[in-house]
């Protein structure tokens, strides 16, 4: 053992966002720690996992049911079956049980499939009547996903092999057996099937990403209201528990026709939740997505738009939360989602500032975006733990090798748009 | 002298390792010829990652697999031979870092006993489960 423990602090950072980076380096999030901060982000929680719940059942029914179907009108349309599934993380029965509650859709969800924002009525009206779960939403973070490519893990390169081309067409060719017009398409144009297999397989990766979350946003919901957090350090450490317990579940995609399943991407290939969906997700919808038609203009002359993806920043770390309910913001889909399911601490909250009701789309994405701040934050303290060194280790050089980690992910938010400064005053709102 | 199997089962301190190889169905391999160096962490180790992390890596075979063969390397390599190299790569595929500057510390574990000579190849001990990325 070395004696130099009173020797071993690091020098202070001269990082722009130094005092962020010593927070991190003492435990903490990027969102301050006060208790109007986890008020409104487990708030918000509670309100993303119920439409959470119904994108995360949906995405599995298109990638497993619907499939190549050439006009799937009714893909929004969950059948009973996958409202009954059970969630792997919640109920009597689950693999880990993470939320306490049911395994079966959430009770808010079922009330809300039932009677919308009107009255009980069949599903179609609901559906034709736009009082329904903006389940384009979810696509959109799939497409991202999908479109991004490359962003680590194992998942994405395997789509390209001969293996995955395979077991594809195995499964194209059953779902359209007896179907000549279909068959001979897919004879003509093999690459366009397989692609959209690709993107289906995606659908499963998000919804298999995803069944994880509303179980742990349910949990910290239920967990807040019984008194158990303390402050957001509390609320992120749970999130960075529930990063590592979960790492090691599979990530897969099976088709069912006619009753047989189809391993498209079978469990045995060792893909993983953290390597194959959790990180590329964050980096795809968290960081990059694609640039909002309402704010950029993709005219190739006037490069608004980068060259490389990696440059991309249009996340939810970095969006303009104020033009949410105008045309062209995409986010406009899940705040509307959102604003269905708000606790009514929340909702009070909001009418006490700003304009009250009127501007509640607008005050909850803005909560929102900092309740996305401690989901990275948990993301960036659970890598630290993975590959690099505990926050209380003695040995100076590791202590460097932290700080320059988190310095490398703070210079991700020292472009102007990104809404770290903002989110560290309560004016920002 | 005793393969890398037989030399983990007949030291105490590594339990769970020896756990997590049966049940991934790994024994046969790291029994064959090889030659193989193994990166082991002690149970000290696997007691600090979060709870449940184990859990769910023993309900999936094929991901504990995966991280179990992330600790191991093709070749007999010595801490001599690794001191000369920045960098190995795993069975599993991915990269695994070393730093032999200052003691000897494989990514961001430190290698609490190394050079344990086997017939099949060699063990390294280390203090901390090393995960990809």
């Amino acid at each position: 053992m070395t004696t130099t423990i009173t020797e071993t602090k690091i020098p202070p950072s001269t990082h722009e966002f130094a005092n962020v980076i010593h927070r991190l380096e003492a435990g903490g999030s990027m969102l301050p720690d006060t208790p109007e901060n986890l008020m409104q982000i487990i708030g918000i929680y509670k309100a993303y996992a119920v439409p959470m719940d119904f994108y995360w059942r949906d995405l599995l029914y298109i990638a497993e049911r619907v499939f190549l179907n050439p006009l799937p009108f009714f893909k929004y349309f969950l059948p009973k079956e996958y409202l009954d599934l059970h969630n792997h993380y919640a109920g009597d029965d689950a693999d880990l049980r993470i939320w306490r509650g049911e395994a079966t859709a959430h009770p808010e969800l079922l009330a809300f499939i039932q009677k919308g924002e009107t009255f009980k009525m069949p599903k179609l009206f609901h559906h034709l009547n736009h009082d329904r779960i903006n389940m384009e939403f979810a696509e959109a973070c799939m497409n991202a996903m999908l479109w991004h490519r490359g962003m680590g893990g194992q998942f994405d390169p395997y789509l390209d092999t001969d293996e995955y081309k395979a077991n594809a067409d195995r499964a194209i060719k059953a779902y359209f057996q007896g179907n000549p017009v279909m068959l001979g398409l897919y004879k003509l144009f093999p690459e366009m099937f397989i692609e959209q297999v690709r993107q289906l397989s995606y659908y499963a990766n998000l919804g298999l990403f995803w069944e994880v979350m509303a179980p742990v946003f349910f949990e910290m919901s239920d967990i807040y209201d019984e008194g158990g957090f303390k402050g957001v350090p509390d609320a992120m450490n749970f999130l960075v528990n529930g990063i590592f317990a979960i790492a090691g579940r599979p990530i897969y995609h099976h088709v069912y026709i006619r009753g047989k399943c189809y391993e498209i991407i079978p469990k045995s290939k060792g893909f993983m939740w953290l390597y194959e969906a959790a990180l590329p997700y964050v980096e795809a919808v968290f960081y990059r997505t694609s640039p909002f038609r309402g704010t950029k203009s993709y005219n190739a002359q006037a490069k608004q738009v980068p060259d490389e993806q990696k440059d991309f920043h249009y996340g939810i770390l970095y969006a303009d939360v104020l033009p949410v309910g105008t045309a062209g913001i995409p986010p406009t889909l899940l705040m509307d989602d959102m604003l269905h399911f708000l606790p009514d601490y929340l909702i009070d909250y909001y009418r006490q500032h700003c304009r009250g009701e009127d501007d509640m789309l607008i005050q909850l994405g803005i909560t929102f975006q900092r309740s996305m701040y401690n989901v990275t934050s948990a993301v960036i303290q659970a890598l630290r733990t993975a590959l690099l060194y505990p926050l209380d280790d003695t040995n100076p050089k590791h202590l460097m090798a932290n700080r320059r980690f988190f310095e490398a992910q703070m210079d991700r938010f020292k472009r102007s748009e990104a809404r770290l400064r903002d989110i560290q005053s309560q004016d920002y709102r | 002298m005793a393969d890398i199997v037989d030399i983990a089962v007949s030291a105490d301190n590594f339990k769970t390792l020896v756990t997590a190889v049966k049940a991934a169905n790994l024994v046969d391999t790291l029994k064959s010829p090889g030659p193989f160096t193994v990166f082991a962490p002690n149970d000290e180790a696997f007691a600090k990652l979060p709870p449940g992390t184990i859990q769910t890596l023993v309900q999936n075979i094929p991901q504990l697999s995966r991280i179990l063969t992330y600790h191991v390397v093709a070749g007999k390599l010595m801490q001599a031979d690794l001191a000369k190299v920045n960098c190995v790569t795993s069975v599993e595929g991915s990269p695994i870092p070393i730093d032999c500057s200052d003691g000897f510390e494989v990514k961001n574990a430190t290698v609490v006993a190394g050079d344990i000579e086997a017939d099949n190849g060699v063990i390294h001990v280390i203090d901390n489960v090393i995960l990809m990325g």
